[in-house]
């Protein structure tokens, strides 16, 4: 990979003009070959086939904001563990005793929640 | 991999990232939805974390690629304070829409 | 570092106090941890320590360290009231004292990523406090703006931090200095250093990126408030300065004139937005702003002495407001109303209330014998030695503004109509705190040195 011309990026175009032209393609044929029929069951909601009730946009319980909100910050947390992982052996006891005080941290704040009662699921 | 990550001279990092975050920056100040002023705020931040590994690659030097792990983590706790006081906000106003703040003038 | 770990391991300790049931002991518990903290600060003085090349506890940020300690000491004896009426106040607590966590790594980085995570640290809390008042929209409105505001300007920090890395291939302060001053003519260092600028005026309200700061001043709960325009503020100001006089000391041709543009906003914005409130809630944040570009000066001008007058400025300027605050608090409290009408003749029959509101409004606007007329001074002083001039006029004039819009407070206190003799009732913490504020706003008046002597 010494040359660095335009001409190198050929194969990135070829995948970008196919995937865009599969994608534009079988909207268009689509549309144009199927059959239009408009009835009310037709333009109903396809839900498994199961008949849809009420609107899918309705206010939905706080606790699986809380789940979701912790779930992404404790998910967020483990990407400290990669440098360690990957240095592993170099970082020694040094290293394994920093990241055990690190993952106390973690679990001081779990213990925090769990206390609070934010994964609670029971209880109203 | 480091070696390919160099073949694209360093300028286009840049260019691309300033972009971003440019997209970004006119995100936060036009759009009127605060969950997309959210999601505007992270393609910022992620303009950065891009810029970063690509000077990171470029010095041959592994603490940009450190700091990237940092503002992530970051990120991800301001995301999750802000969702959390935009509930507050929703359960008050009704409304994801920044208009609705308006109570503090002078 | 060991201030660090007290404070971190309080606020550890703040978070479990309600599950575990030790709530009525936390207070004093905080006290004393602050006490603790601020002897182990105190014994590093003269011991500069470097942690790893993260952290360096030298004198600056030992004293500054120092300082935020004592604020936050006076700011606990003032907010423990009014937290004791809401339901999590151990939340509260924990949060205040993860943000000073926050705090003291601002004031004790020698490293980008320190500088960073300690403006997240002690942001982060700071959104959750500022929309604490779940059931009020102005309290919610308030942290969402603050947030928004904040987490924008951190990009801004980011994306400056990552152009100065570009170019140094390093986020020591240290080899930032050397790195910039050789590649001193590159494009990409001028948009950095101006990037990273814009990054730390967002948090210490410079306009013209100050237009959070009212409103995120005036809807927050009136503690929140105190602990952003003192411990926030100094902090800030704390942190710009060290960054700047460490890495771009030598570069002063790429930012000073923009900051001087700046400083020169803040103070026509702040001081003329100032006089026309009639709450004084929103006086207080638009003096904030004001106070900023005083400040500024000092970083503007950057000189020997221009540590000393930082120091000087942000501690009375912060033990003022927190006067100023309390008296908000107790008389908004009693009032039900923050206009400076719910002040009107108090002076009969709250004596003690009027004198501490009296020489705090002084001491704000700057008038001797009180710490802030010293405090202008040597702000003033630093601008003449860099011979800023024209700017020193400039803040003058901004200063005699600002006399006016204190001066309606005084009189509304001293000169209107009484409209009621009952006294305003007030607890003894909080008459700890207005005796303390008071006697140190006169002393370091009149002793300047008590301060200035340290660095």
């Amino acid at each position: 990979m010494d040359s660095n011309g335009p001409i190198d990026y050929l194969p990135i175009a070829i995948t970008v003009l196919v995937a865009g032209g599969f994608v534009v393609t079988t909207m268009f044929v689509s549309n144009i070959l199927g059959p239009k029929r408009k009835g009310k069951i037709k333009l109903d909601t396809f839900e498994c086939g199961i008949e849809s009730q009420g609107n899918a946009r309705i206010p939905f319980s706080i606790k699986y904001f809380l789940a979701a909100i912790l779930f992404v910050l404790f998910d967020v947390e483990v990407i400290f563990l990669y440098p360690w992982a990957v240095d592993f052996r170099k970082l020694g006891m040094d290293g394994f005793w920093e990241m055990i005080s690190y993952m106390g941290v973690i679990l001081i704040g779990f213990f925090y929640i769990l206390k609070k009662g934010a994964l609670k699921w029971d209880t109203d | 991999m480091l070696g390919d990550l160099k073949t694209i001279p360093l300028d286009w990092y840049i260019l691309l990232s300033s972009i971003l975050f440019c997209i970004g920056v006119m995100g936060v100040l036009f759009r009127r939805n605060a969950i997309i002023i959210f999601m505007s705020i992270e393609l910022m931040l992620n303009a950065v974390n891009l810029l970063l590994v690509a000077f990171s690659a470029y010095h041959n030097d592994a603490k940009g690629q450190v700091f990237v792990f940092f503002t992530m983590a970051v990120a991800a706790a301001e995301i999750a304070v802000g969702l959390a006081i935009l509930v507050v906000v929703y359960r008050n106003t009704k409304s994801t829409d920044i208009d609705v703040l308006n109570r503090l003038k002078g | 570092m060991n201030t660090l770990i007290i404070l971190s391991a309080l606020g550890i300790i703040a978070l479990f106090a309600e599950i575990f049931r030790f709530r009525k002991a936390l207070f004093p518990l905080i006290l004393l941890g602050l006490g603790g903290a601020f002897f182990f600060t105190a014994k590093e003085y003269n011991h500069p320590q470097i942690f790893l090349g993260m952290m360096n506890f030298d004198n600056y940020a030992v004293i500054f360290s120092c300082a935020i300690l004592i604020i936050a000491f006076l700011w606990f004896m003032m907010a423990k009231n009014y937290f004791l009426q809401e339901t999590s106040v151990t939340d509260h607590f924990a949060l205040i004292l993860f943000s000073l966590v926050g705090a003291v790594v601002m004031v004790s980085f020698s490293n980008l990523t320190m500088l960073f995570l300690g403006i997240e640290i002690l942001s982060v809390s700071v959104y959750v406090l500022a929309a604490s008042d779940k059931s009020n929209v102005m309290s919610n409105e308030s942290g969402f703006k603050y947030f928004l505001m904040g987490s924008f300007a951190t990009g801004f920090l980011l994306f400056g931090i990552t152009l100065i890395y570009g170019i140094t291939g390093s986020f020591d302060l240290a080899s930032i200095h050397t790195q910039v001053a050789a590649n001193h003519d590159s494009g990409l260092v001028i948009a950095g250093i101006l990037l990273l600028m814009i990054g730390l005026a967002f948090k210490s309200s410079l306009a013209p990126f100050h237009f959070w700061a009212p409103d995120v001043y005036e809807g927050a709960p009136t503690t929140v408030t105190t602990y952003m325009a003192t411990v926030v503020k100094t902090a800030a100001f704390a942190a710009f300065f060290r960054l700047f006089s460490t890495c771009f000391a030598g570069v002063t041709g790429h930012w000073t004139d923009v900051l001087w543009w700046m400083v020169v906003l803040t103070l026509f914005v702040g001081n003329v937005s100032a006089v026309r409130q009639k709450s004084v809630k929103r006086l207080l944040a638009y003096s904030s702003v004001a106070h900023a570009g005083y400040i500024a000066i000092a970083v503007v001008s950057m000189g020997a002495a221009s540590t000393s007058a930082i120091l000087y400025y942000t501690f009375t300027y912060s033990i003022s407001s927190i006067s100023a605050f309390t008296i908000l608090f107790i008389v908004s409290r009693h009032k039900g109303s923050k206009d400076i009408s719910a002040f009107e003749g108090m002076s009969k029959a709250n004596p003690l209330l009027s004198f501490a509101m009296t020489v705090a409004m002084l001491s704000l606007a700057g008038i001797p014998p009180t710490a802030g007329f010293f405090a202008k001074y040597y702000v003033f002083l630093t601008a003449i030695n860099a011979g800023n001039t024209l700017l020193v006029l400039i803040a003058v004039i901004a200063a005699l503004v600002g006399i006016y819009y204190y001066f309606r407070v005084i009189i509304a206190i001293y000169f209107k109509p009484e409209q009621q003799l009952v006294p305003i009732k007030v607890g003894p913490l909080h008459r700890t705190v207005l005796i303390i504020t008071t006697i140190l706003t006169l002393l370091f008046g009149l002793f300047p040195n008590l301060i200035l002597g340290w660095i």
